[in-house]
């Protein structure tokens, strides 16, 4: 059939509750599997969810593989996608296994089955989810991953919190009363780089976010106050101020010097690094303004100045194929998300005139951009897509202003 | 069960989940090794520091709070004025301006008179911009204002520098006459 995106006519995809195969009431693991993949889902753009109340088979009373139900009941409901599957416990272990067809050709498309605990099932329906979405649009989905993000939701203090991207899962890393800020993660999302002012001078602190325990990165070379950590955990790129004057420099893990990236004048800030680390985008106001800069790591060439329109141009971020760059631009003393090519090529502009609209982060698939917006109010997460410009959601409960996210690479088993 | 498919979304198992913990330990033990052989402090994660430390240490001091220290009490801040007078800065910018000279020889006379105090200056932005950029713009006023009072015969050993950007406005409305307000060095003396 044919994939429509979108835009258009949105497919519709049935997930009704998942079948007892124990003969247990697994309704509450059910739930937590089907409304997961169902919120992912939708957030995807992609779909449409056909309400349980038009339903017409009983999970409990039918098979799952295909012949073992009646897929007419499926059809007569104009559903373009089912999902149905089964969950047995036996002593505490959880196995659920879930298949996704194809309606009208009354195929299978896809099956998987997962074994894990019961605070492990929603993370079954965001993994189910991302497959769902590779089986129909052909490309992963991008919901097995964490948000970083920034927020006031405990009180006025800027705190650092995790989330899934679907909001659920909310983890607090800071629990200072001070100002935390700019958070972000290696590529395994095991490492939390972020700047504290919790000792009152701010410095960066590399968090392990499974073993809870955190390095406070300080430099013989200044005040710290902002770094990104490179994708495989090993450097950091760190905006240090020293004297008045804020250079990029690269350090190792734990903080020693590598070498400067930038030398004296002007204020440079926002390192971001390209997924390969080959490069590192930044902001410098060497030109008059802030604008996006980009650097080759291996060293020898200047930095390459890639955006020209706008007088403040800041918070570069990378594709994750490393190909464009996501940044926000001032315009009437609020920014919009633009997304340019490596090459500094038409800068194409992804919000206009709602709010201030900061801090893009792309997802790892590279469909969606998750930035913060100032549009209905105090900051609040939203999901854009990236090829339409479309506003898909809100993420997050609406608890104060929530600020810089990130997304973090897909998770690993 | 028919076959199923693996790969990235496939399965989830005891061993997969053993073999997690194991990387854990791992992680952490290096970390404690990075942490030793570098010298640098370990902190817990929840909790820590931000309990109010004066950066100055334990010395009193005869009126001008520190600005984070007033935030987390819940009132403006650096809305108490000590002794030494706050300077403003045009919008992006971190030179002295002409008519904020008078303040700072005053602020250094007081400095001169009091030989043993030490002065913290505090860089500040408005809300405009970005939160790095303007903590790198908040370090350029600070520092400004030192190498101001240094050239006034103030020595430098006295003066310590520190930018909290945009993230503690003493005015919080959205307008001019709150920005032009926020875009300042604040002193804070101790003696």
């Amino acid at each position: 059939m044919e994939i429509v995106g979108p835009g258009s006519r949105l497919s519709s995809i049935a997930l009704p509750e998942l079948k007892n195969l124990a003969g247990d009431d697994l309704h509450e693991i059910s739930g937590a599997f089907v409304d997961t993949l169902s919120h992912d889902l939708k957030l995807s753009g992609y779909l449409r969810v056909i309400d349980a109340q038009a339903y017409i088979e009983d999970s409990q009373d039918s098979g799952n593989e295909l012949g073992h139900f009646n897929m007419a009941d499926w059809r007569s409901i104009n559903a373009d996608f089912l999902v149905k599957g089964g969950v047995t416990v036996k002593e505490g272990e959880i196995t659920l296994e879930a298949r996704l067809f194809d309606v009208a050709q009354q195929r299978q498309m896809m099956g998987k089955r997962y074994t894990g605990t019961g605070d492990e099932v929603a993370r079954m329906g965001r993994r189910f989810a991302d497959d769902v979405l590779k089986a129909i649009t052909g490309v992963e989905g991008p919901f097995d991953a964490r948000l970083a993000f920034v927020s006031t939701r405990g009180g006025r203090f800027k705190e650092i919190y995790t989330a899934a991207i679907d909001g659920q899962d909310v983890f607090k890393v800071t629990n200072n009363p001070t100002i935390n800020l700019f958070p972000g993660f290696d590529h395994s999302a095991h490492y939390l780089l972020y700047t504290s002012y919790k000792t009152g001078r701010p410095a960066l602190y590399l968090a392990d976010l499974q073993a809870r325990r955190e390095l406070r990165i300080s430099s013989i070379l200044g005040v710290p106050i902002e770094g990104a950590l490179s994708p495989d955990g090993r450097y950091i790129a760190a905006a240090i101020e020293h004297g008045g004057q804020t250079d990029l420099h690269l350090l190792d893990s734990a903080g020693r010097e590598i070498r400067a990236l930038t030398q004296g004048g002007p204020i440079n800030v926002s390192p971001a690094f390209s997924p390969d680390q080959t490069r590192l985008a930044f902001t410098s106001d060497r030109s008059g303004s802030p604008q996006i800069y980009v650097m080759d790591l291996g060293g020898g060439s200047e930095p390459r100045r890639i955006t020209y329109s706008g007088n403040y141009n800041t918070n570069p971020a990378f594709s994750p194929v490393g190909n464009r760059i996501a940044y926000q631009s001032r315009e009437d003393g609020r920014f919009n998300i633009y997304a340019i090519g490596l090459d500094g090529g038409d800068p194409v502009h992804l919000t206009e005139g709602e709010g201030s609209n900061e801090s893009p982060s792309w997802s790892p698939d590279g469909r969606y951009i998750v930035f913060s917006s100032t549009r209905s109010g105090h900051a609040r997460l939203f999901l854009m897509q990236v090829e339409t410009g479309k506003i898909i959601s809100a993420l997050l409960e609406d608890k104060g202003d929530d600020t810089s996210p990130v997304w973090s690479w897909w998770l690993s088993e | 069960m028919t076959r199923v498919q693996s790969g990235r979304g496939g399965y989830r198992n005891r061993a997969s989940l053993l073999f997690g913990a194991t990387l854990i330990v791992l992680a952490a033990t290096s970390l404690v090794a990075l942490a030793g052989c570098a010298s640098k402090k370990k902190a817990g994660m929840q909790g820590t520091g931000g309990n109010g430390t004066n950066p100055l240490g334990e010395q009193t001091m005869p009126g001008g709070r520190n600005s984070l220290e007033d935030f987390q009490k819940g009132t403006l801040p650096g809305g108490e004025n000590g002794p030494l007078t706050d300077i403003h800065f045009d919008f992006n910018d971190f030179t002295v301006r002409a008519q904020d000279g008078e303040i700072l020889r005053t602020d250094a006379t007081w400095l001169t008179d009091h030989a043993k105090a030490r002065v913290q200056v505090e860089g500040h932005c408005d809300e405009r911009g970005s939160e790095d950029y303007n903590i790198a713009l908040g370090a350029k006023r600070a520092q400004a204002a030192k190498d101001y009072l240094v050239t006034l015969g103030v020595a430098a050993e006295r003066i310590s520098t520190i930018s909290y950007g945009k993230e503690l406005p003493v005015c919080p409305e959205h307008e001019e006459s709150c920005w032009a307000r926020n875009r300042r060095a604040h002193f804070v003396a101790a003696q």
